[in-house]
Protein backbone atom coordinates (compact mmCIF):
# COMPACT_ATOMS: atom_id res chain seq x y z
CA UNK A 1 0.00 0.00 0.00
CA UNK A 2 1.73 3.14 -1.08
CA UNK A 3 0.43 6.66 -1.13
CA UNK A 4 0.11 8.16 -4.57
CA UNK A 5 0.59 11.89 -4.46
CA UNK A 6 1.82 14.74 -6.54
CA UNK A 7 4.16 17.33 -5.21
CA UNK A 8 2.88 20.89 -5.57
CA UNK A 9 4.53 24.05 -4.42
CA UNK A 10 1.58 26.42 -4.07
CA UNK A 11 2.83 28.05 -0.91
CA UNK A 12 5.15 31.01 -0.55
CA UNK A 13 8.19 29.50 1.18
CA UNK A 14 11.58 30.92 0.31
CA UNK A 15 13.64 28.69 -2.00
CA UNK A 16 14.85 25.49 -0.37
CA UNK A 17 18.13 26.01 1.50
CA UNK A 18 21.41 24.75 0.10
CA UNK A 19 22.19 21.13 0.80
CA UNK A 20 24.79 22.07 3.43
CA UNK A 21 22.42 24.35 5.33
CA UNK A 22 21.16 22.68 8.44
CA UNK A 23 18.26 23.88 10.55
CA UNK A 24 18.72 25.28 14.04
CA UNK A 25 16.73 22.39 15.40
CA UNK A 26 18.96 19.83 13.75
CA UNK A 27 22.03 21.50 15.26
CA UNK A 28 20.43 21.38 18.70
CA UNK A 29 19.42 17.75 18.28
CA UNK A 30 22.97 16.77 17.37
CA UNK A 31 24.45 18.73 20.27
CA UNK A 32 21.92 17.31 22.72
CA UNK A 33 22.39 13.75 21.55
CA UNK A 34 26.18 14.00 21.82
CA UNK A 35 25.94 15.37 25.34
CA UNK A 36 23.40 12.75 26.36
CA UNK A 37 25.65 9.97 25.10
CA UNK A 38 28.75 11.49 26.72
CA UNK A 39 26.99 11.72 30.07
CA UNK A 40 25.90 8.10 29.86
CA UNK A 41 22.18 8.87 29.65
CA UNK A 42 21.79 6.45 26.75
CA UNK A 43 24.18 4.96 24.20
CA UNK A 44 24.57 5.38 20.46
CA UNK A 45 23.67 1.69 20.27
CA UNK A 46 20.38 2.44 22.08
CA UNK A 47 19.59 5.08 19.46
CA UNK A 48 20.41 2.70 16.65
CA UNK A 49 18.36 -0.14 18.16
CA UNK A 50 15.31 2.00 18.75
CA UNK A 51 15.56 3.40 15.22
CA UNK A 52 15.69 -0.14 13.88
CA UNK A 53 12.55 -1.11 15.82
CA UNK A 54 10.72 2.05 14.79
CA UNK A 55 11.47 1.51 11.10
CA UNK A 56 9.63 -1.83 11.22
CA UNK A 57 6.34 -0.08 12.03
CA UNK A 58 3.71 0.43 9.35
CA UNK A 59 0.01 -0.10 8.58
CA UNK A 60 0.22 -3.75 7.48
CA UNK A 61 -0.59 -5.35 10.87
CA UNK A 62 -3.64 -3.12 11.29
CA UNK A 63 -4.96 -4.14 7.87
CA UNK A 64 -4.38 -7.76 8.76
CA UNK A 65 -6.24 -7.37 12.06
CA UNK A 66 -9.28 -6.00 10.24
CA UNK A 67 -9.20 -8.69 7.54
CA UNK A 68 -8.91 -11.47 10.12
CA UNK A 69 -11.74 -9.98 12.15
CA UNK A 70 -13.94 -9.89 9.06
CA UNK A 71 -13.28 -13.58 8.37
CA UNK A 72 -13.18 -15.04 11.88
CA UNK A 73 -15.84 -14.14 14.49
CA UNK A 74 -13.70 -15.55 17.32
CA UNK A 75 -10.78 -13.33 16.33
CA UNK A 76 -13.13 -10.38 16.06
CA UNK A 77 -14.36 -11.04 19.58
CA UNK A 78 -10.74 -11.19 20.77
CA UNK A 79 -9.91 -7.93 18.99
CA UNK A 80 -12.78 -6.18 20.75
CA UNK A 81 -12.07 -7.73 24.16
CA UNK A 82 -8.27 -7.59 24.16
CA UNK A 83 -6.72 -5.38 21.52
CA UNK A 84 -3.17 -6.17 22.60
CA UNK A 85 -3.66 -9.92 22.21
CA UNK A 86 -5.22 -9.54 18.77
CA UNK A 87 -2.46 -7.15 17.77
CA UNK A 88 0.16 -9.68 18.86
CA UNK A 89 -1.45 -12.30 16.63
CA UNK A 90 -1.03 -10.10 13.56
CA UNK A 91 2.61 -9.43 14.33
CA UNK A 92 2.46 -6.19 16.30
CA UNK A 93 3.51 -6.88 19.87
CA UNK A 94 3.12 -3.65 21.80
CA UNK A 95 4.95 -4.97 24.87
CA UNK A 96 7.70 -7.32 23.67
CA UNK A 97 8.78 -5.85 20.33
CA UNK A 98 10.09 -2.45 21.50
CA UNK A 99 13.58 -2.68 23.02
CA UNK A 100 12.44 -1.01 26.24
CA UNK A 101 10.78 -4.08 27.73
CA UNK A 102 7.74 -2.00 28.72
CA UNK A 103 6.39 -0.94 25.33
CA UNK A 104 7.03 2.30 23.52
CA UNK A 105 7.28 5.30 25.83
CA UNK A 106 4.88 7.35 23.71
CA UNK A 107 2.30 4.74 22.69
CA UNK A 108 1.84 2.78 25.96
CA UNK A 109 0.21 -0.66 26.10
CA UNK A 110 -3.52 0.03 26.22
CA UNK A 111 -4.81 -0.66 22.70
CA UNK A 112 -8.54 -0.65 21.97
CA UNK A 113 -10.26 -1.60 18.71
CA UNK A 114 -13.42 0.38 17.95
CA UNK A 115 -16.06 -1.57 16.05
CA UNK A 116 -18.04 0.20 13.38
CA UNK A 117 -21.50 -1.12 12.59
CA UNK A 118 -23.96 -0.22 9.84
CA UNK A 119 -25.38 2.32 12.31
CA UNK A 120 -22.16 3.57 13.95
CA UNK A 121 -19.04 5.16 12.49
CA UNK A 122 -15.97 5.99 14.55
CA UNK A 123 -13.31 8.58 13.81
CA UNK A 124 -10.20 9.09 15.94
CA UNK A 125 -8.34 12.23 16.96
CA UNK A 126 -6.04 13.35 19.73
CA UNK A 127 -7.10 16.95 20.35
CA UNK A 128 -4.15 17.60 22.69
CA UNK A 129 -1.25 16.31 20.63
CA UNK A 130 -1.22 13.44 18.11
CA UNK A 131 -1.49 10.21 20.09
CA UNK A 132 -1.70 7.38 17.57
CA UNK A 133 -1.44 3.56 17.61
CA UNK A 134 2.04 3.50 16.09
CA UNK A 135 2.99 -0.10 16.95
CA UNK A 136 0.17 -1.46 14.74
CA UNK A 137 -0.38 1.36 12.25
CA UNK A 138 3.01 3.08 11.82
CA UNK A 139 3.66 6.75 12.27
CA UNK A 140 0.86 9.30 12.21
CA UNK A 141 0.18 11.33 9.08
CA UNK A 142 1.03 15.02 9.05
CA UNK A 143 -2.59 16.18 8.80
CA UNK A 144 -3.60 14.15 11.87
CA UNK A 145 -1.13 16.15 13.98
CA UNK A 146 -2.31 19.55 12.80
CA UNK A 147 -4.18 21.85 15.17
CA UNK A 148 -6.63 22.31 12.29
CA UNK A 149 -7.78 18.67 12.27
CA UNK A 150 -7.73 18.50 16.05
CA UNK A 151 -9.83 21.68 16.37
CA UNK A 152 -12.49 20.81 13.86
CA UNK A 153 -13.06 17.05 13.90
CA UNK A 154 -14.51 17.14 17.44
CA UNK A 155 -16.86 20.01 16.69
CA UNK A 156 -17.90 19.36 13.08
CA UNK A 157 -17.03 15.75 12.30
CA UNK A 158 -19.48 15.46 9.40
CA UNK A 159 -18.06 18.54 7.69
CA UNK A 160 -14.48 17.39 8.13
CA UNK A 161 -15.26 13.85 6.98
CA UNK A 162 -17.01 15.31 3.92
CA UNK A 163 -13.75 17.10 3.09
CA UNK A 164 -12.12 13.65 3.16
CA UNK A 165 -14.79 12.54 0.70
CA UNK A 166 -16.75 10.61 3.32
CA UNK A 167 -20.43 11.43 3.66
CA UNK A 168 -22.00 9.53 6.55
CA UNK A 169 -25.80 9.20 6.35
CA UNK A 170 -27.81 10.99 9.04
CA UNK A 171 -29.15 7.72 10.44
CA UNK A 172 -25.61 6.52 11.17
CA UNK A 173 -24.20 7.74 14.47
CA UNK A 174 -20.79 9.36 14.29
CA UNK A 175 -18.72 8.74 17.40
CA UNK A 176 -15.54 10.77 17.73
CA UNK A 177 -12.92 9.16 19.94
CA UNK A 178 -10.69 11.80 21.53
CA UNK A 179 -7.58 9.80 22.31
CA UNK A 180 -6.49 12.18 25.06
CA UNK A 181 -4.74 9.80 27.45
CA UNK A 182 -3.03 6.38 27.45
CA UNK A 183 -5.45 4.34 25.36
CA UNK A 184 -4.59 4.03 21.68
CA UNK A 185 -7.34 3.27 19.20
CA UNK A 186 -8.00 2.03 15.70
CA UNK A 187 -11.26 1.60 13.82
CA UNK A 188 -12.54 -1.81 12.72
CA UNK A 189 -14.60 -0.74 9.70
CA UNK A 190 -17.67 -2.55 8.39
CA UNK A 191 -16.76 -5.11 5.73
CA UNK A 192 -17.91 -3.62 2.43
CA UNK A 193 -20.20 -5.27 -0.08
CA UNK A 194 -18.57 -6.89 -3.09
CA UNK A 195 -15.99 -8.84 -1.08
CA UNK A 196 -17.71 -12.22 -0.82
CA UNK A 197 -15.29 -15.13 -0.95
CA UNK A 198 -12.24 -12.89 -0.66
CA UNK A 199 -9.08 -14.18 0.99
CA UNK A 200 -7.50 -12.52 4.00
CA UNK A 201 -4.83 -11.01 1.75
CA UNK A 202 -7.41 -9.55 -0.63
CA UNK A 203 -9.36 -8.08 2.27
CA UNK A 204 -6.27 -6.64 3.94
CA UNK A 205 -5.34 -4.89 0.68
CA UNK A 206 -8.39 -2.62 0.84
CA UNK A 207 -7.92 -1.68 4.52
CA UNK A 208 -5.88 1.51 4.32
CA UNK A 209 -4.39 3.60 7.12
CA UNK A 210 -7.10 6.18 6.51
CA UNK A 211 -9.77 3.51 7.10
CA UNK A 212 -8.20 2.66 10.45
CA UNK A 213 -8.37 6.30 11.55
CA UNK A 214 -11.95 6.58 10.35
CA UNK A 215 -11.58 9.18 7.59
CA UNK A 216 -12.17 6.64 4.81
CA UNK A 217 -14.23 3.50 4.25
CA UNK A 218 -12.76 0.36 2.72
CA UNK A 219 -13.83 -0.16 -0.91
CA UNK A 220 -13.14 -2.99 -3.34
CA UNK A 221 -10.48 -1.77 -5.75
CA UNK A 222 -9.13 0.97 -3.47
CA UNK A 223 -5.83 -0.17 -2.03
CA UNK A 224 -4.20 3.10 -1.02
CA UNK A 225 -5.01 6.25 0.88
CA UNK A 226 -6.65 9.02 -1.15
CA UNK A 227 -4.06 10.98 -3.14
CA UNK A 228 -2.88 14.03 -1.26
CA UNK A 229 -0.11 16.54 -1.75
CA UNK A 230 3.14 15.62 -0.04
CA UNK A 231 5.27 18.34 1.51
CA UNK A 232 8.78 17.24 0.54
CA UNK A 233 11.67 16.98 3.00
CA UNK A 234 14.98 18.77 2.38
CA UNK A 235 16.86 15.71 3.64
CA UNK A 236 14.31 12.91 3.69
CA UNK A 237 14.53 9.69 5.65
CA UNK A 238 15.44 7.07 3.06
CA UNK A 239 12.53 4.73 2.36
CA UNK A 240 13.42 1.06 2.20
CA UNK B 1 -7.42 23.34 -6.21
CA UNK B 2 -6.70 24.38 -2.65
CA UNK B 3 -9.42 23.46 -0.20
CA UNK B 4 -9.16 26.72 1.60
CA UNK B 5 -8.31 30.36 1.22
CA UNK B 6 -5.80 30.16 4.08
CA UNK B 7 -2.68 30.30 1.87
CA UNK B 8 -3.84 33.66 0.42
CA UNK B 9 -2.09 36.54 2.14
CA UNK B 10 -5.11 38.77 2.01
CA UNK B 11 -7.18 36.30 4.02
CA UNK B 12 -4.52 36.47 6.74
CA UNK B 13 -4.95 40.20 7.32
CA UNK B 14 -6.53 40.66 10.73
CA UNK B 15 -7.31 43.72 12.80
CA UNK B 16 -5.04 43.87 15.83
CA UNK B 17 -5.76 46.06 18.81
CA UNK B 18 -2.43 46.86 20.35
CA UNK B 19 -2.17 46.83 24.14
CA UNK B 20 -0.74 50.22 25.13
CA UNK B 21 1.64 48.94 27.78
CA UNK B 22 3.03 45.59 28.86
CA UNK B 23 1.73 44.06 32.08
CA UNK B 24 -1.83 45.28 32.48
CA UNK B 25 -2.76 45.97 36.07
CA UNK B 26 -4.58 43.29 38.01
CA UNK B 27 -7.70 45.43 38.25
CA UNK B 28 -7.79 45.53 34.44
CA UNK B 29 -7.48 41.77 34.11
CA UNK B 30 -10.83 40.02 34.40
CA UNK B 31 -11.75 36.30 34.59
CA UNK B 32 -12.24 36.07 30.85
CA UNK B 33 -8.70 37.25 30.19
CA UNK B 34 -7.30 35.03 32.91
CA UNK B 35 -8.99 31.95 31.45
CA UNK B 36 -7.82 32.86 27.96
CA UNK B 37 -4.18 33.31 28.96
CA UNK B 38 -4.14 30.26 31.23
CA UNK B 39 -5.80 27.85 28.79
CA UNK B 40 -3.21 25.17 28.13
CA UNK B 41 -1.92 25.77 24.59
CA UNK B 42 -2.38 22.18 23.42
CA UNK B 43 -6.10 22.23 24.22
CA UNK B 44 -7.42 23.22 20.80
CA UNK B 45 -10.47 20.96 20.50
CA UNK B 46 -13.45 22.97 19.31
CA UNK B 47 -11.57 26.18 18.58
CA UNK B 48 -12.87 27.87 15.45
CA UNK B 49 -10.87 27.20 12.31
CA UNK B 50 -11.36 27.14 8.57
CA UNK B 51 -11.14 24.20 6.17
CA UNK B 52 -7.54 23.46 5.23
CA UNK B 53 -6.01 21.27 2.59
CA UNK B 54 -4.70 18.24 4.47
CA UNK B 55 -1.33 17.03 3.25
CA UNK B 56 1.16 14.29 3.95
CA UNK B 57 4.77 15.17 4.74
CA UNK B 58 8.07 13.49 4.04
CA UNK B 59 10.01 13.06 7.27
CA UNK B 60 13.37 14.76 7.63
CA UNK B 61 16.30 12.75 8.94
CA UNK B 62 16.64 15.21 11.82
CA UNK B 63 12.96 14.74 12.69
CA UNK B 64 13.33 10.97 12.92
CA UNK B 65 16.50 11.41 14.99
CA UNK B 66 14.62 13.78 17.30
CA UNK B 67 11.81 11.31 17.79
CA UNK B 68 14.23 8.48 18.50
CA UNK B 69 16.30 10.55 20.94
CA UNK B 70 13.14 11.47 22.83
CA UNK B 71 12.09 7.82 23.03
CA UNK B 72 15.62 6.71 23.99
CA UNK B 73 15.61 9.21 26.86
CA UNK B 74 12.34 7.71 28.09
CA UNK B 75 13.57 4.14 27.53
CA UNK B 76 16.50 4.87 29.86
CA UNK B 77 14.39 6.59 32.50
CA UNK B 78 15.40 10.22 32.01
CA UNK B 79 11.76 11.26 31.52
CA UNK B 80 8.35 9.88 30.61
CA UNK B 81 6.51 10.81 27.43
CA UNK B 82 4.08 12.81 29.57
CA UNK B 83 6.86 15.10 30.76
CA UNK B 84 7.78 15.56 27.12
CA UNK B 85 4.19 16.50 26.25
CA UNK B 86 4.07 19.08 29.01
CA UNK B 87 7.37 20.61 27.95
CA UNK B 88 6.76 20.67 24.21
CA UNK B 89 2.98 21.16 24.01
CA UNK B 90 2.21 23.48 26.94
CA UNK B 91 5.17 25.03 28.75
CA UNK B 92 6.46 26.71 25.60
CA UNK B 93 3.41 28.94 25.59
CA UNK B 94 0.87 29.67 22.90
CA UNK B 95 3.06 31.73 20.59
CA UNK B 96 5.80 29.12 20.28
CA UNK B 97 3.22 26.33 20.23
CA UNK B 98 1.51 27.85 17.23
CA UNK B 99 4.64 29.10 15.51
CA UNK B 100 7.36 26.48 15.73
CA UNK B 101 7.68 23.34 13.65
CA UNK B 102 6.19 20.24 15.27
CA UNK B 103 9.48 18.47 15.88
CA UNK B 104 11.22 21.73 16.72
CA UNK B 105 9.20 21.71 19.91
CA UNK B 106 10.34 18.15 20.68
CA UNK B 107 13.96 19.27 20.36
CA UNK B 108 13.42 22.15 22.78
CA UNK B 109 11.63 19.85 25.22
CA UNK B 110 14.50 17.39 25.41
CA UNK B 111 17.01 20.21 25.83
CA UNK B 112 14.91 21.64 28.62
CA UNK B 113 14.56 18.39 30.53
CA UNK B 114 18.29 17.69 30.45
CA UNK B 115 19.04 21.14 31.82
CA UNK B 116 16.25 21.10 34.42
CA UNK B 117 17.19 17.66 35.72
CA UNK B 118 20.83 18.72 35.97
CA UNK B 119 22.21 16.24 33.45
CA UNK B 120 23.78 19.09 31.52
CA UNK B 121 24.20 22.76 32.24
CA UNK B 122 22.78 25.37 29.91
CA UNK B 123 26.35 26.48 29.29
CA UNK B 124 27.32 23.01 28.13
CA UNK B 125 24.42 23.01 25.70
CA UNK B 126 25.31 26.44 24.38
CA UNK B 127 28.97 25.52 23.95
CA UNK B 128 28.22 22.26 22.21
CA UNK B 129 25.66 23.91 19.92
CA UNK B 130 28.27 26.48 18.89
CA UNK B 131 30.79 23.74 18.29
CA UNK B 132 28.39 21.75 16.13
CA UNK B 133 27.63 24.87 14.11
CA UNK B 134 31.37 25.44 13.56
CA UNK B 135 31.93 21.84 12.57
CA UNK B 136 29.15 22.05 10.02
CA UNK B 137 30.39 25.37 8.65
CA UNK B 138 33.87 23.98 8.17
CA UNK B 139 32.44 20.94 6.41
CA UNK B 140 34.09 18.46 8.77
CA UNK B 141 31.10 16.08 8.63
CA UNK B 142 29.92 18.24 11.50
CA UNK B 143 26.45 16.90 11.03
CA UNK B 144 27.45 13.52 12.38
CA UNK B 145 27.25 13.37 16.14
CA UNK B 146 30.24 12.11 18.05
CA UNK B 147 28.77 8.85 19.21
CA UNK B 148 30.95 7.14 21.73
CA UNK B 149 30.15 6.80 25.36
CA UNK B 150 33.45 7.81 26.97
CA UNK B 151 35.12 5.68 29.64
CA UNK B 152 34.46 8.54 32.03
CA UNK B 153 30.68 8.35 31.68
CA UNK B 154 29.22 6.85 34.83
CA UNK B 155 25.95 5.54 33.48
CA UNK B 156 25.07 3.99 36.83
CA UNK B 157 25.33 7.35 38.59
CA UNK B 158 22.77 8.99 36.32
CA UNK B 159 19.52 9.71 38.11
CA UNK B 160 16.72 7.80 36.38
CA UNK B 161 13.07 7.25 37.18
CA UNK B 162 11.71 4.06 38.77
CA UNK B 163 9.16 3.69 36.03
CA UNK B 164 11.53 2.57 33.30
CA UNK B 165 12.49 -0.55 35.26
CA UNK B 166 9.25 -1.05 37.22
CA UNK B 167 7.24 -1.33 34.02
CA UNK B 168 9.46 -3.92 32.33
CA UNK B 169 7.46 -7.01 31.46
CA UNK B 170 4.24 -5.31 32.50
CA UNK B 171 3.73 -2.30 30.27
CA UNK B 172 2.21 1.08 31.04
CA UNK B 173 -0.50 1.52 32.38
CA UNK B 174 -0.44 -2.13 33.52
CA UNK B 175 2.41 -1.28 35.93
CA UNK B 176 -0.09 0.75 37.97
CA UNK B 177 -2.69 -2.01 38.32
CA UNK B 178 -3.98 -2.47 41.85
CA UNK B 179 -2.58 0.80 43.13
CA UNK B 180 -5.58 3.08 42.91
CA UNK B 181 -8.37 3.18 45.47
CA UNK B 182 -11.55 1.37 44.47
CA UNK B 183 -13.18 3.01 41.45
CA UNK B 184 -15.74 5.59 42.43
CA UNK B 185 -17.78 5.14 39.23
CA UNK B 186 -19.28 2.17 37.42
CA UNK B 187 -20.37 1.43 33.88
CA UNK B 188 -23.46 3.40 32.97
CA UNK B 189 -23.02 6.05 35.66
CA UNK B 190 -23.92 9.61 34.79
CA UNK B 191 -20.96 11.86 35.52
CA UNK B 192 -20.25 15.53 35.12
CA UNK B 193 -16.80 16.82 34.22
CA UNK B 194 -15.72 19.25 36.92
CA UNK B 195 -14.71 22.78 36.22
CA UNK B 196 -11.36 23.09 37.93
CA UNK B 197 -8.79 25.78 37.20
CA UNK B 198 -6.34 24.00 34.92
CA UNK B 199 -3.16 25.79 35.87
CA UNK B 200 -0.03 24.66 33.98
CA UNK B 201 -1.14 21.22 32.81
CA UNK B 202 -4.09 18.94 32.27
CA UNK B 203 -5.35 16.46 29.73
CA UNK B 204 -9.00 17.23 30.41
CA UNK B 205 -10.01 19.40 27.47
CA UNK B 206 -11.90 22.60 28.17
CA UNK B 207 -14.64 21.73 25.69
CA UNK B 208 -15.99 18.97 27.96
CA UNK B 209 -15.72 20.72 31.30
CA UNK B 210 -19.08 21.17 32.98
CA UNK B 211 -20.67 18.65 30.60
CA UNK B 212 -22.52 15.52 31.71
CA UNK B 213 -21.79 12.17 30.10
CA UNK B 214 -22.02 8.43 30.69
CA UNK B 215 -19.26 6.10 31.84
CA UNK B 216 -18.81 3.50 29.09
CA UNK B 217 -15.55 1.94 30.18
CA UNK B 218 -13.38 1.57 33.26
CA UNK B 219 -10.20 2.03 31.30
CA UNK B 220 -7.17 1.55 33.58
CA UNK B 221 -5.34 2.83 36.63
CA UNK B 222 -2.57 5.32 36.13
CA UNK B 223 -0.84 8.31 37.58
CA UNK B 224 -2.85 11.39 36.73
CA UNK B 225 -1.42 13.43 33.88
CA UNK B 226 -1.07 16.36 36.30
CA UNK B 227 1.35 14.20 38.30
CA UNK B 228 3.04 12.17 35.59
CA UNK B 229 3.89 15.34 33.68
CA UNK B 230 5.88 16.50 36.70
CA UNK B 231 7.67 13.22 37.40
CA UNK B 232 5.65 12.63 40.58
CA UNK B 233 6.08 8.87 40.77
CA UNK B 234 5.40 9.24 44.50
CA UNK B 235 1.75 10.14 43.88
CA UNK B 236 -1.09 7.63 43.95
CA UNK B 237 -2.55 6.39 40.65
CA UNK B 238 -6.29 6.75 40.07
CA UNK B 239 -8.90 5.19 37.81
CA UNK B 240 -9.40 6.54 34.31
CA UNK B 241 -12.78 6.25 32.59
CA UNK B 242 -14.01 6.55 29.05
CA UNK B 243 -16.97 8.92 29.22
CA UNK B 244 -19.37 9.35 26.33
CA UNK B 245 -21.06 12.66 25.59
CA UNK B 246 -23.80 13.72 23.20
CA UNK B 247 -22.50 16.19 20.67
CA UNK B 248 -25.62 18.29 21.36
CA UNK B 249 -24.45 18.63 24.97
CA UNK B 250 -20.89 19.54 24.02
CA UNK B 251 -21.65 22.12 21.34
CA UNK B 252 -24.35 24.73 21.26
CA UNK B 253 -26.01 24.58 17.87
CA UNK B 254 -24.39 21.29 16.84
CA UNK B 255 -25.45 20.81 13.25
CA UNK B 256 -25.49 17.01 13.08
CA UNK B 257 -28.02 14.41 14.20
CA UNK B 258 -28.90 14.11 17.88
CA UNK B 259 -27.41 10.63 17.91
CA UNK B 260 -23.84 11.81 17.27
CA UNK B 261 -21.49 11.30 20.21
CA UNK B 262 -17.94 11.83 21.39
CA UNK B 263 -15.99 10.01 24.04
CA UNK B 264 -12.75 10.69 25.86
CA UNK B 265 -10.69 9.41 28.78
CA UNK B 266 -11.06 11.21 32.07
CA UNK B 267 -9.34 10.89 35.41
CA UNK B 268 -11.50 10.15 38.43
CA UNK B 269 -10.49 13.45 40.04
CA UNK B 270 -12.13 15.31 37.17
CA UNK B 271 -15.53 13.62 37.54
CA UNK B 272 -18.40 14.17 39.91
CA UNK B 273 -21.55 12.08 40.23
CA UNK B 274 -24.81 13.37 38.80
CA UNK B 275 -27.85 12.68 40.93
Amino acid sequence: MTDTAETHDHDHRPPAPQVHEISDFEVLEIALRELAIEKGLFTAEDHRRYTEYFETLGPVPAARLVAKAWLDPDFKALALADGLAASREVGADWLEAPPTGFGTPSDFTAFVVLEDTPKLHHVIVCTLCSCYPRPILGNSPEWYRTPNYRRRIVRSPRAVLAEFGLIIPEDVEIRVEDSNSKNRFMVLPVRPAGTDGWSEDQLAEIVTRDCCIGVALPKPGVTSNAPRDVHPAVNPVPTH
Amino acid sequence: MPMSSLPDDVSQLRPALHQLRDWVYGDEFDHRLFDAYMKTPHDVGGEPDAPLKYVEKEEEVWELNTFITCEALAWRGIWTSEERRRLCNVDLGKTQYSGLPYYGRWVLAMCRVLVEKHHITLGELMDRTSEVQERIASGNSGGTPKAETPESADSAAVKRNEHHTDAIGKGDPQCFAGMASDPQFSLGDSVRVRKMPAIFYTRTPEYMRGVTGTVVRLAYESLAAEDEAFDREDQRPEWFYIVRFKMDDLWEGYAGPASDTLQAELEERWLEPVA
